[in-house]
C-alpha cells in the first residue's frame, strides 16, 4: 500500500472513531440511543440513508453486475427506488409518526395484534442479519483483493471498528457516521468517473467503446426472456413489490426518519435521500462499465470495483475510494446493527416479557449490538458460497417482502384487515414464497406472486376473523383527507 | 401467463406512464399533510414540489435509455 494511501486510510478510521466517541456522551437513555434523541435534521436523515442503503447489496455487487448487463442495473437505483422513496416520504413517514412507534413491527404490533410484531420482528432481524454478513464479507473480499488481507482478519477488523462507534454512539453516531461516509462516497465515486472517463480517451470514446463492443449494455431494460432480470419481473416484482417494501417497512432505513426533530424533517430526509439515489448509478454503475470497457481481466463480476480501484486510479485517490467502499459497507452494517438491537430489545422483548424494566433498554441494547456483530462475523464466510452478492441479498429479501407489504398497504388503507388474518398471511406468505423460490422461480416473479398471494388472503381471511378491538384505527390507517 | 415474448419497449412506455400516475396522486396529497411541523410554510418546503422535481428527471432518463 502506497504511504498516501495509508495516510488517508489511517486518518479516516481515526475520524470515524472520534466523531463515535464525541457522540457517545450524548446517549442517556434507550431513546437516544435508538432514535438519537430525535434530533436528526433532514439533510443528515437523507445522506445517512443513502449510506445506509449504499452497501453490499448496492456498491461492490452491483458494479459487478453492470459489468455483467449494463445499465439496466441502475433499475435498482431508479424505478427500484425513486417511486417508492416518494411514496414514504409523503404517506407512510407521517403514518408512522401519528402512530408514534420506534419501529415499522410495532406499528404492524399496533395495527395488527403482538404476535404480528414479534413475527415480523424475528424475520426482519434474521434477514438483516445476514445482511450484515454480507457486508462482512464484501469488505472482506475488497481488504483481501486491495491489501492482501486474510478474509478472517478483514472480518475481525470491521467488525471491530463499527463495534466501537455503534455502540458507544447508538444511532446519531451511526448517522453522523454514515453522514460522512456517503460524502467521501460521493467524492471518491466522481473521482473514478472523470479519472476513467480520461483513461478510455474521453466520453465519446468510452461511449462508442461500450455500444460498439456490448451494444445492450446502454439499454434501461433487459428482454423479457432474461435469466435475471426480464423486464416484466423488474415493473412487477422490483417495482411494485421489493421496492415499496424496502423503502415504506425496512427498518434499518426508516429508524433514522423516526429520529428526525421533526415529521416535516423525516419527510423531507427521505426526500432528500431520492435526489442522491438519482446520481448512485454515476458510482456504482459506471465503474461495472468502466471495467467492461478496459477489457478487465477479472475472475468473477463482484472484482469489477476492486479491479477498477487497483488499475486506474492514483495513489491518494485510491485509498480515498478504498475508504469509500469501505465506508459504505460499513453503514449498512452499522444501521443493521442498531436497527436489529432495536427491535429485539423492544418489540420481541416487550412482548415476550410481560413487564420487562424499560430502564434496562440501553444496556441490552448495546449488549446486543456486541451479540450481533459477533454472530454475522460467523455468517459472513458462509456467504462466499451463496454465489454473488447482490444476487444473494435480494433472494433474501424476495421471501418475505411481499407478504410484508400486504400486511402493510391493507393495514394502512382499510380497516378491514384483522389481526388474525395479518398473522397467518405474514407466516403462510413466507412459506409460500420459500416454496415458490426452491420450485426454480425468477425470485422477482417470487416477490410479485406472493404479494398477491398476500393482498388475496389477508383480504378473505379478515372477512372471517374477529375485528380490531379498538373501532378507532384513525392513527393508525392513512386518511390525509379526514377533517380532524 | 407466457411475460417472455414481451416487447422491452413496452417496459420503457409502461415506466413513463407510472411516473405520469404518480405525479398526479402526489398533488392530490393536502397541503396541511406536506407542511405538518414545518418550521414555516415557504416555498421550497413543500415536497410535493421536490416529488416533482424527481419525476421528471426519471422521465428523462427512461426517455434517453429506450
Amino acid at each position: 500500500m502506497h504511504p498516501l494511501d495509508f495516510a488517508i486510510v489511517a486518518g479516516y478510521l481515526v475520524l470515524i472513531t472520534f466523531v463515535g466517541v464525541r457522540l457517545s456522551g450524548r446517549v442517556k437513555n434507550a431513546k437516544d440511543f435508538f432514535l438519537a434523541g430525535k434530533s436528526l435534521a433532514w439533510w443528515v436523515i437523507g445522506l445517512s440513508i443513502i449510506g445506509t442503503n449504499i452497501g453490499a447489496n448496492s456498491y461492490v455487487g452491483a458494479a459487478g453486475n453492470a459489468f455483467n448487463i449494463g445499465i439496466a442495473q441502475a433499475n435498482f437505483e431508479w424505478i427500484g427506488a425513486i417511486p417508492a422513496m416518494i411514496i414514504a416520504a409523503l404517506v407512510f413517514i407521517p403514518l408512522y409518526w401519528k402512530a408514534g412507534v420506534y419501529s415499522i413491527p410495532e406499528y404492524l404490533g399496533l395495527r395488527y395484534n403482538p404476535a404480528v410484531r414479534v413475527t415480523a420482528a424475528v424475520i426482519t432481524s434474521v434477514v438483516t442479519v445476514f445482511a450484515i454478513g454480507v457486508a462482512l464479507w464484501a469488505i472482506a473480499l475488497t481488504l483481501q483483493t486491495y491489501l492482501g488481507w486474510p478474509i478472517w482478519v478483514g472480518i475481525i477488523v470491521t467488525g471491530t471498528v463499527v463495534g466501537a462507534y455503534s455502540i458507544a454512539g447508538g444511532l446519531a453516531a451511526v448517522a453522523f457516521t454514515d453522514t460522512l461516509q456517503v460524502c467521501i462516497m460521493f467524492i471518491g465515486g466522481l473521482v473514478i468517473v472523470g479519472l476513467g472517463i480520461s483513461e478510455t480517451g474521453g466520453f465519446m470514446s468510452f461511449a462508442e467503446t461500450l455500444t460498439r463492443d456490448n451494444p445492450n449494455h446502454l439499454q434501461a431494460y433487459l428482454p423479457a426472456d432474461h435469466d435475471s432480470f426480464p423486464w416484466p419481473g423488474v415493473l412487477l416484482g422490483l417495482g411494485l413489490v421489493l421496492s415499496p417494501a424496502y423503502w415504506c417497512a425496512g427498518q434499518a432505513i426508516l429508524q433514522r426518519t423516526l429520529g428526525a426533530k421533526t415529521q416535516w424533517d423525516a419527510s423531507a430526509g427521505m426526500m432528500f435521500a431520492a435526489f442522491g439515489k438519482m446520481f448512485i448509478p454515476l458510482l456504482v454503475v459506471f465503474p461495472g462499465l468502466l471495467a467492461l470497457v478496459m477489457k478487465a481481466e477479472i475472475d468473477y463480476p463482484d472484482m469489477a470495483l476492486p479491479w477498477v480501484i487497483k488499475n486506474v486510479l492514483p495513489p491518494g485517490i485510491s485509498g480515498l475510494m478504498f475508504i469509500a467502499i469501505i465506508a459504505a459497507l460499513q453503514s449498512t452494517i452499522d444501521s443493521g446493527v442498531n436497527s436489529v438491537s432495536l427491535m429485539i430489545t423492544r418489540d420481541i422483548r416487550h412482548v415476550v416479557l410481560k413487564n420487562p424494566n424499560p430502564d434496562n433498554d440501553l444496556k441490552i441494547g448495546r449488549y446486543l449490538t456486541l451479540i450481533l456483530l459477533l454472530l454475522a462475523m460467523c455468517t459472513a464466510p458462509l456467504v462466499s458460497q451463496m454465489g454473488g452478492i447482490f444476487t444473494f441479498i435480494q433472494t433474501i429479501l424476495s421471501l418475505f417482502q411481499g407478504p410484508m407489504l400486504a400486511l402493510l398497504l391493507l393495514g394502512a388503507f382499510t380497516r378491514r384487515a384483522t389481526p388474525t388474518a395479518g398473522l397467518w398471511t405474514l407466516i403462510s406468505g413466507v412459506v409460500v414464497s420459500a416454496l415458490m423460490l426452491f420450485s426454480g422461480m425468477n425470485m422477482l416473479y417470487v416477490a410479485f406472486c406472493s404479494f398477491i398471494y398476500g393482498m388475496v388472503v389477508l383480504w378473505v381471511l379478515s372477512g372471517f376473523t374477529a375485528a380490531h378491538p379498538n373501532p378507532d384505527l384513525s392513527k393508525l390507517t392513512y386518511s390525509p383527507w379526514r377533517r380532524s | 401467463m407466457d411475460f417472455s415474448t414481451l416487447p422491452v419497449a413496452w417496459a420503457n412506455y409502461l415506466s413513463i406512464v407510472g411516473f405520469l400516475i404518480l405525479a398526479a396522486l402526489v398533488w392530490l396529497i393536502p397541503k396541511k399533510v406536506i407542511f405538518t411541523e414545518a418550521p414555516d410554510a415557504s416555498r421550497w418546503r413543500d415536497m410535493r414540489l421536490w416529488a416533482s422535481v424527481l419525476i421528471i428527471m426519471q422521465l428523462m432518463l427512461y426517455t434517453l435509455f429506450d
